[in-house]
């Protein structure tokens, strides 16, 4: 009987031996997914810190010019920055080299498994789960009072725009985009992403029931008039053209809507085909004020020029010139 | 019936009869003459002073809300479709509906405790008919208010209409359970105060116009089509905080109190235990908690410091009474409505009965329109187009002479490269202060995740992921994402935990079954037999298998049965000889008889040789006796396996013995064994 002494080489060989053919062994099996090969809570919490959550804001967006007071910022996620991200975390668990070796064996299909994760972070009520590859993240981060004053916007993403100016489509629908997180930062600063590169956003004030209102312009400071769209009284529908009416006010008293006057102005508008006198349904119809809808992106028009949306101080040429000076 | 998702607009639901006392009269004429008279007696009733809890559908905005609600009519939906129309303020139209939803704001006017309903109208204004309640609320405003915010009787039809849902929806019909309800709207935007950049609170109350239609403004007012946003209507507050101040002020308060005795001294009845604080607090010289007719000196004495109102009132408040929480809402709601009108203007005012009201704030200044379209839109890393052309500010401060306001302080663009980098400063772990270049997450460009035709790769540390930029300086962009991440990793316990959970599961497994399989590369074990379950009893097996193989490895060398016998050094030459010359007879002459006669034979005719007499006395030989008997006794003792003493020891034995003793006696035939046991059995018996 010969004995045998597990020496360090013997453990050397075996390090490398399990490295080499390490097999991804499933330890849990989600619901949606099958078989993981990390556990659930350590894979849920990447997937979140993926869409960049708990992340110092001035890591997202690093000097206060570049998002200023009323403005929305369109961008896309840079996914190796997101994997230095989860590479970070990561790093946490690993002690010795042997760890680091094993985990490289494992990242490719630990990345993949954090890629279909993120689409689980955000699960809408009644929304089916989408499944597949990782794509582009885009998304943008706004600004603006908006946000504070009317807390529960909705936000919605769309490849194409063929739905109509008034339709919501599921998520599940393969013209919307997944909303992959949707939070304010603060209360009037709002991030959202999105499961792709859209055509076309909606941004919708949140809806409260029926409403009765006007459009507000300020034309000159604090010098305000407002006006409504036309609708026609005999098909309840804006008239098409979107033509608008003034609405009158008391001379003196701020806000105070002269309805008597207004309704004279309704009523002799022959969009509307009102007749000879006014009532207070008529009225109503014309005052119903519904949930404001901005759309940003028009794909019928051609791409604006870059130089409009995006404007560095140091242009890709100079970058370049200076560069090559230093390279020669 | 509408579809869901559809409603339908009416402009009135008048009802046939106004509420009131009827008498109906009837007669019948038959043929035996006429019957007696009928007269029956009808009474329709309808709300008056107080709307009933169930009326109120929705409001909008919502109650105690705050919001940017400067583009937005607020509107109230009554259950009852004809409730608007069910009194009639105006006898020659009955489309002309009796409530109106007039919004004050903030020192617009005066929001009463509850009074007599007979208090609730301006004086001189008697309202007939039967009430529903014994005491109401009431608004009071001066004239300056009604002209200006009230609506204009030509309004009133315009503001209130009928719609019609269907039942089922719920969003629509808000429980309503015919589908029908009344809408009221009120006449005015709320405004955000742009003089002060300031939120205002505004109260929603729907209001009883019953004999005082003609108190509204005349309908040919002048109008505009452009208002003025920072104007204000009427504030009664900055006259409120001189009211215990200024005598002549204050002399005129107490005149006109002193005037409407009868109220104070009603009031005063209001002031009971039931009142919370925030009603208790209010300087209102109608809530002033005296019962002596000197109001003024109890406005006076309400403290600055009473009327601030917190949060933490009201909940400890409703904490402490939950039933009464609804009346603390209401109270709280009316707090800045409760400076005393009558007191501090010097026009007339008006009191309407309030049948509902709320209040809500207007925190913010333009629509979600407006805002929206005013957003400067861009990729992220875009700066401001122009810092002059920046966004306009919430309201514009008030003029102080023609100075411009101060610019900004200016502070050099950030770098900005169109591959989406910013240049920071950085201090390097050398201490020196650099510049290096960063992009975060979030991109103007779309950016490769990976190296084409490369698999993905592992960073073990940030300095992996550090990269020299030809212009010398550092791009951190990567490096400070991973040590964010191990940051925001390290800082949540149980992901530390997890991760370590998950490195020992996953790879220290694999480890180990790799170093038991080099191991035991040499060592081939027979494949287990079945029902062994698991290692320890394999193991126990295959030992005791093994050792039963080859003990004498395993355990150790086995002792011999028997051991060899010492030899006799004393024993020399032919044993017959020793034999005999022991005995003492010759062994030669039994040899040669042994021939002849046999041995047996040849023994017998030996003589056997004696000692002779004397060489024992009679004490030598008794001693031997003893001597003999005692070793006989030991010997015994010894093959008994026991010893002599003690006699507990002894005792089980002998009852071992005695049983079967007892019956086989008769059968056996006692031996000489037999009685040297009973010997030293009783003698073991003797100490």
């Amino acid at each position: 009987m010969s004995t045998k002494t597990i020496s360090a080489n013997v453990m050397m060989q075996s390090v490398q031996r399990a490295t080499a053919t390490l097999q991804a062994v499933p330890v849990e099996t989600d619901p949606n997914l099958g078989p993981r090969i990390i556990t659930t809570d350590v894979r849920q919490w990447m997937a979140r810190l993926r869409l960049l959550e708990t992340v110092p804001f001035a890591y997202l967006v690093p000097d206060a010019l570049l998002l200023p007071t009323e403005s929305i910022r369109f961008f896309y996620i840079d996914r190796a920055w997101t994997d230095a991200l989860v590479q970070g975390a990561l790093s946490v668990g690993t002690v010795s080299s042997a760890d680091r070796a094993q985990l490289e064996q494992l990242y490719p299909q630990l990345r993949d498994e954090l890629d279909e994760e993120e689409r689980l972070v955000r699960q809408p009520l009644l929304e089916a789960v989408q499944q597949g590859p990782a794509g582009p993240i885009t998304g943008f981060v706004m600004r603006s009072r908006a946000i504070s004053g009317w807390p529960g916007v909705h936000v919605r993403a769309y490849k194409s725009d063929s739905a109509a100016d008034n339709a919501v489509l599921p998520e599940s629908d393969p013209n919307r985009l997944k909303l992959l997180r949707l939070e304010r930062l603060a209360p009037a600063v709002l991030l959202a992403l999105f499961d792709g590169v859209p055509a076309v956003v909606h941004v919708e004030e949140p809806r409260q029931g029926i409403q009765f209102g006007v459009r507000l312009t300020e034309s000159t400071p604090n010098n305000f008039s407002a006006s409504v769209f036309a609708r026609d009284r005999n098909t309840s529908t804006d008239v098409p053209g979107f033509p608008t009416m003034p609405v009158s006010f008391r001379a003196g008293a701020p806000g105070v809507i002269d309805f008597r006057r207004t309704a004279e102005t309704f009523r002799t508008t022959p969009s509307t085909n009102m007749g000879p006198t006014m009532e207070s349904a008529e009225y109503a119809l014309q005052m119903l004020r519904f949930p404001y809808r901005q759309v940003f992106g028009d794909p019928n028009a051609a791409p604006p020029p870059m130089n409009t949306v995006f404007r560095p101080t140091i242009s890709m040429a100079v970058l370049k010139a200076d560069m090559s000076a230093v390279l020669r | 019936m509408p579809t869901l998702g559809h409603f339908v607009l009416h402009s009135s639901a008048v009802p046939p009869l106004t509420a009131g006392d009827y008498v109906l009269e009837g007669d019948q004429q038959v043929a035996g003459g006429a019957t007696a008279p009928y007269e029956g007696h009808l009474r329709i009733t309808s709300p008056r002073y107080r709307l009933p809890a169930d009326q109120l559908l929705s409001t909008f905005p919502p109650a105690n809300s705050e919001g940017a609600f400067e583009a937005k009519l607020p509107q109230v939906v009554l259950r009852r479709r004809t409730l608007p129309w069910e009194r009639a303020v105006d006898p020659f139209d009955r489309g002309v509906p009796w409530l109106a939803l007039v919004l004050i704001a903030e020192g617009e006017g005066q929001l009463s405790a509850e009074v007599p309903v007979a208090q609730c109208v301006t004086p001189g204004v008697v309202l007939t008919g039967g009430n529903d309640v014994a005491t109401g609320v009431y608004l009071g405003v001066s004239q300056t208010v009604v002209d200006k915010v009230f609506p204009t009787k030509a309004d009133l039809a315009l503001l209130a209409h009928v719609r019609e849902v269907d039942i089922d929806d719920t969003e629509l019909a808000m429980g309503d359970d015919d589908g029908f309800m009344a809408v009221i709207m009120a006449n005015r935007l709320p405004q955000f105060d742009r003089a002060n950049c300031a939120p205002v609170r505004y109260l929603a109350c729907l209001i009883n116009l019953e004999g005082q239609l003609d108190v509204l403004p005349p309908p040919s007012q002048p109008f505009t089509s452009v208002f003025q946003g920072n104007l204000i209507v009427q504030d009664l507050r900055a006259s409120q905080v001189t009211f215990g101040q200024q005598a002549d002020i204050q002399a005129m308060g107490t005149g006109l109190v002193q005037a409407n005795a009868p109220l104070v001294t009603q009031v005063t009845r209001r002031t009971d235990a039931r009142t919370a604080a925030p009603v208790a607090a209010a300087p209102s010289a109608l809530t002033a908690p005296t019962q002596s007719a000197r109001p003024a000196s109890g406005a006076s004495s309400a403290k600055a410091s009473q009327w601030t109102y917190t949060a933490q009132q009201v909940e400890s408040a409703v904490a402490a009474a939950p039933t009464d929480a609804a009346r603390v809402a209401r109270d709280v709601m009316s707090r800045d409505w409760r400076v005393g009108i009558d007191f501090a203007v010097l026009e007339k005012t008006f009191r309407f009965p309030v049948l509902a009201y709320w209040s809500f704030a207007c925190t913010g200044a333009g629509s979600f329109e407006t805002l929206l379209q005013g957003l400067d839109v861009g990729l992220l890393g875009t700066l401001p187009a122009d810092p002059a052309a920046a966004a306009r500010p919430e309201c514009q401060p008030v003029n102080a002479g023609s100075a411009p306001p101060p610019p900004p302080p200016s502070r050099p663009d950030p770098e900005g490269t169109e591959t989406g980098h910013i240049g920071l400063d950085y201090l390097s772990r050398r201490g020196e202060s650099l510049r290096a270049w960063y992009r975060g997450p979030c991109t103007p460009q779309p950016i490769e995740r990976d190296e084409p035709g490369t698999t993905p790769t592992l960073a073990h540390t940030s300095d992996q992921l550090r990269r020299v930029v030809p212009d010398g300086r550092e791009d951190l962009s990567l490096a400070s994402a991973f040590e964010i991440g191990r940051l925001l990793a390290l800082s949540q316990p149980s992901i530390v935990s997890g991760l370590m959970r998950w490195r020992q599961e996953a790879f220290g497994a694999a480890r180990a079954a790799e170093l038991a399989a080099l191991a035991l590369k040499d060592v081939t074990t027979a494949p287990p037999a079945a029902g062994i379950a698991d290692l320890g009893h394999l193991l126990g097996r295959e030992l005791v298998l093994k050792a039963a193989a080859d003990p004498t490895r395993v355990l150790a060398s086995s002792r011999p049965l028997a051991d060899a016998g010492r030899p006799l050094k004393y024993v020399t030459g032919d044993l017959d000889e020793v034999i005999a010359m022991g005995f003492g007879f010759d062994a030669a002459v039994v040899r040669k008889r042994a021939d002849t006669v046999g041995v047996l034979a040849a023994l017998g005719e030996q003589a056997v040789p004696l000692a002779k007499g004397g060489g024992f006395d009679k004490a030598a030989q008794t001693s031997l006796k003893a001597t003999l008997n005692d070793t006989v006794a030991t010997i015994t003792a010894d093959t008994l396996k026991t010893t002599p003493r003690p006699v507990s020891i002894a005792a089980p034995i002998r009852g071992r013995r005695a049983a079967p003793k007892a019956g086989k006696d008769d059968t056996i035939e006692r031996d000489a064994l037999d009685d040297l046991l009973d010997a030293r059995t009783t003698r073991t018996e003797r100490p």
